[in-house]
């Protein structure tokens, strides 16, 4: 996971240069950020992960400035948000639609911001030339953005906000407008840009796959607030919620009671928790080893499978037990002596009880 | 069954043929009176015949040697331009409102807007003539090109506005990130993104201040009378081969105004 | 490019806000140049004055010349005529104009090119123009009674201009363009996937017509009748010079009473009534639109 990489960056011990406390915006009856609060530091991309309507984009526009938050305060590099205009603000945003000025050409577009600074003619040519060789885009400077492909697009979009030297870089899901095939490799190397660049980068984003790979913190957002703010591997394997468990990657979940401190599994195993009466058990795929029922491994925990896929490497089951809920897990493509075939009976055990995750119910 | 197909078939054709030939009559009758009056106005003989013989440009010559129809072009110019100046002027700031006032501030703003061009323009014309009077404001050049403006402003707010509506907001936005006050970003980004609804606009209100007959013939100035006025009682006198070369002046005039709207939101822009 | 004192925070705060006021120059100019005009209208219409020397002495409510219009006979012949005109171009123009906006749909680039061009070029050209062209075509010696002289069918020229028949062959040819605009506009939005859907369902061309295209623009047909019809019942061109100096129809009317006769009260009444009946028959075209939309849509062959 490229994410995990580098997660040095941002301790807990540098000052933040994004701190917002307790941001509120309704809109009507509708409460879209409620008392939000999150802290970004120096040199770290933080993503803002969540579905559609959790609040994410416009927390984004209240850090940029289109939006007036109802309550609460933004403050960027120690200076309050509240009073100043959209134009002075040390944020360069690039946008969902990236937002190129179409009559434009690209020198025009990035050079843009310094001629509202009026900067000197000649500077400008100088510093545009620089953003374009920083982005590799050398070259197009007389292109018009209607000639760019998606991928340079996104580049100049990021070059033009980035000779303005914003404290903080703000994108708006800037993977929307380009084909799945290109997202991969451009979130990889948008990720070394900014390091290399040494930017600070608030994220928003509602696809957790880009969040794993480019973030260094994410924060997963839910009706207006933030539910978790962790490492990308933290999130995935220590949620403290339900719904975030929910919302990174798949599970498999049901209800349990807690008896003296422990949970029993349905294969027999037990896991200690914390919390008391009843209680939530998620799995993820991969926890599960699935033996088939004729087996000399078979456990009691047996359900039909009623259906198995290659995916790369892996294999993926679906498991129907017998009260009809359906199991999904995932093992290494060979692990099985005998692949066991669809609506073979199956038995199903968890591989570490201990990365089972608890939570109470309701 | 299939002699019943074959009835259906025959059916469709022949109802699909008669609906293609209609059209084919429409856009005829569309052209070619037009085209027949550009035929006549190369005609050597004095009098209106048909088909038309030889071939000459005299009767251009004596439009355009003719004090009276050149005086009254170029009071027509002058009217066009005015009021084409005044809709911008005017009608690019309500533009601005209609597309990004509040909801319901915007849609009585577009209702009063577009409600002078829906009156019929004879009854704005009369209107506006005893209203002048009134006040003691008699008819001339200036209430003409007044009324005029008033009365097309509708269209400019009208095209503006729906190109506004398709502008990514997002432009604007980028451009305050990037440091613009909202003036620059109007000036640099809005209005030059603009300029192609503005032409296509401007032609319509042009052509509008230049020919319009109902509003203007209650509002023109009895001492510099606008083409249209003039080409009305010209038509109504004589029938000299003259008459079909102004026509012809003005159809060339038309097809310049289009070649403008092709090259500025193209043909089919023309509609939004 | 620092801004100056002229366009310094006022009009960055005007550009900024969401409120109309960028409209509040055109808001008020309309106001004078439209709004008080017309009540200056229903004023003169609605009312008696006594004034000396142009200063008004005394002004009240009155119906006197309303009931005086309507108890002339030759207003009502005169709006049933104008009505009865306006109403029988729409219909033909309706007529005339479906056609080439299916040309149009089932047409490729250079056929809607063609149409396009045929379309806008009239709506450019000023009207008496085209009206002449049709004075040079239907007059005395004009293109059709020179052709059948030539032809020997016919010894004298026959009368067609100053007709009924000139005048509406004129308004239609005139008006067709404003009728085919819009369903164009129409078109140009159609989804041709809907006319293959169709197709590939069994229908004949004609019965996707009907089914799918007819009722998806049915209000484009109302657009342009609407359009159609406050022109061609408000146009005193075509009348004027295809009808003959006595062809009168409403619009003519007011210019007589207004410019020739200067009795404005009546002229005014005049003008009301050619407004109040051109939204009558607005409000009614609006209302067959509704009407045919929903039973174009739920038809069925």
């Amino acid at each position: 996971m490229p994410g995990s990489a580098s997660v040095t960056t941002g301790g807990d011990s540098a000052s933040p240069i994004v701190f917002i406390r307790e941001i509120i915006k309704r809109y009507g009856a509708n409460t879209v950020l409620d008392r939000c609060s999150l802290a970004a530091h120096e040199g770290e991309i933080l993503t803002l992960l969540g579905p559609s309507g959790c609040g994410k984009t416009t927390l984004l526009r209240c850090i940029a400035g289109f939006i007036q938050p109802d309550g609460g305060a933004i403050s960027i590099d120690g200076a309050d948000m509240a009073q100043m205009p959209v134009n002075r603000r040390p944020v360069g945003v690039v946008f969902q639609s990236y937002a190129l000025f179409p009559h434009l050409t690209v020198a025009g577009n990035v050079g843009y911001g310094l001629r509202m600074r009026g900067v000197a003619k000649s500077d400008i040519a100088q510093r545009v030339k620089a953003a374009l060789a920083s982005v590799s885009l050398s070259g197009l400077d007389d292109r018009y953005p209607a000639q760019l492909s998606g991928g340079q697009q996104q580049r100049v979009a990021i070059a033009r906000v980035v000779v303005l030297q914003p404290r903080v870089l703000l994108l708006d899901e800037p993977f929307n407008a380009l084909d799945a095939k290109l997202r991969g490799s451009m979130q990889v190397e948008l990720r070394h840009l900014i390091k290399q660049l040494g930017l600070t980068a608030l994220f928003v984003t509602h696809d957790q796959e880009e969040a794993m790979t480019l973030s260094d913190r994410i924060a997963v957002m839910r009706a207006g607030r933030i539910e978790q703010l962790d490492r990308p591997d933290a999130i995935y394997d220590r949620p403290t919620t339900a719904y975030v468990a929910d919302f990174i990657g798949a599970s498999n979940t049901w209800y349990s009671r807690v008896d003296g401190g422990l949970v029993r599994l349905p294969d027999g195993q037990t896991v200690s928790t914390t919390h008391s009466g009843d209680v939530k058990v998620m799995v993820r795929p991969h926890n599960l080893v699935l033996h088939r029922a004729s087996s000399e491994r078979a456990g009691s925990w047996s359900g039909k499978l009623v259906f198995r896929r290659h995916v790369g490497a892996m294999m993926e089951y679906e498991v129907q037990l017998p009260d009809g809920q359906a199991i999904r897990a995932v093992g290494l493509h060979g692990d099985q002596p005998v692949e066991p075939s669809p609506s073979e009976s199956v038995t199903l055990a968890v591989r570490n009880p201990a990365a089972c995750m608890v939570f109470p119910a309701a | 069954m299939t002699t019943q197909w074959r009835y259906r078939e025959f059916l469709d054709r022949l109802g699909i043929g008669v609906i293609i030939a209609i059209a084919v009559f429409s856009l005829a009758l569309l052209v070619l009176p037009s085209v027949v009056v550009v035929m006549i106005s190369f005609d050597t003989r004095a009098f209106i015949s048909f088909p038309p013989q030889g071939f000459t440009l005299r009767w251009y010559q004596e439009v355009f040697n003719h004090p009276v129809l050149v005086g009254a072009m170029w009071t027509s110019f002058k009217v066009g331009v005015v009021v084409t100046l005044a809709c911008i002027a005017f009608g690019v700031p309500t533009a601005l409102a209609c597309a990004r006032g509040e909801l319901r501030g915007r849609t009585a703003l577009s209702i009063y807007v577009i409600a002078p061009h829906m009156v019929p323009g004879i009854v704005l014309g009369v209107a506006v003539l005893f209203t002048g009077a009134l006040v003691g404001i008699g008819p001339s050049i200036w209430l003409q090109a007044v009324t005029l403006s008033v009365f097309v402003l509708a269209v400019m707010v009208r095209t503006v506005t729906s190109r506004l509506q398709r502008l990514d907001p997002a432009l604007e936005q980028a451009a305050a990130n990037l440091g613009a006050t909202p003036f620059q970003a109007f000036r640099t980004i809005t209005l030059p993104l603009l300029m192609p609804a503005i032409l296509a606009g401007s032609v319509f209100t042009f052509v509008e201040g230049f020919d319009n007959l109902s509003v203007t013939i209650f509002t023109h100035g009895f001492r510099d009378r606008p083409l249209p006025i003039e080409l009305l009682a010209i038509v109504q006198q004589t029938s000299s081969p003259m008459v079909a070369a102004l026509s012809g002046v003005q159809i060339l005039l038309a097809i310049l105004a289009m070649i403008t709207l092709s090259l500025s939101v193209g043909l089919d822009g023309v509609n939004d | 490019m620092t801004p100056t004192a002229l366009h310094g925070p006022f009009i960055d705060r005007l550009l900024s806000g969401r409120g109309i006021w960028p409209a509040v120059p055109a808001i008020i100019v309309l106001a004078i140049v439209a709004v008080i005009p017309f009540m200056v209208l229903l004023s003169l219409g609605f009312s008696d004055v006594v004034s000396s020397r142009g200063v008004i002495i005394s002004q009240e409510f009155s119906l006197r010349h309303l009931k005086a219009a309507l108890s002339d006979s030759l207003y009502w012949t005169t709006f049933r005529r104008s009505i009865g005109l306006a109403v029988t171009t729409t219909l033909l123009c309706m007529l005339l104009g479906f056609p080439v906006a299916y040309l149009y749909l089932i047409g490729g680039k250079w056929t809607r090119r063609i149409i396009l061009v045929l379309t806008i070029a009239p709506i450019l050209t000023s009207g008496i123009v085209r009206t002449y062209a049709w004075i040079v075509i239907l007059g005395g010696r004009g293109v059709i009674n020179t052709t059948l002289m030539q032809l020997g069918l016919i010894d004298q020229p026959v009368r067609i201009i100053n007709t009924h028949w000139a005048v509406l062959i004129g308004m239609v040819q005139i008006h067709l363009p404003i009728m085919i605009l819009p369903l164009i506009a129409v078109m140009t939005r159609h989804d041709t996937r809907l006319d293959e859907a169709s197709a590939n369902l069994g229908a004949t061309r004609l019965g996707t017509l009907r089914h799918v295209i007819l009722p998806l623009a049915t209000p484009g047909l109302g657009t342009g009748a609407a359009l159609v019809f406050t022109l061609s019942y408000t146009t005193f061109v075509v009348p004027q010079l295809l009808g003959g100096g006595n062809y009168l129809n409403a619009a003519t009317m007011v210019f007589e009473q207004v410019v020739y006769a200067l009795e404005w009260n009546k002229g005014a009444v005049t003008a009301v009534i050619l407004m109040a009946t051109c939204l009558i028959g607005l409000i009614g075209i609006a209302a067959l639109t509704n009407l045919a939309t929903r039973w174009t849509r739920a038809g069925r062959s």
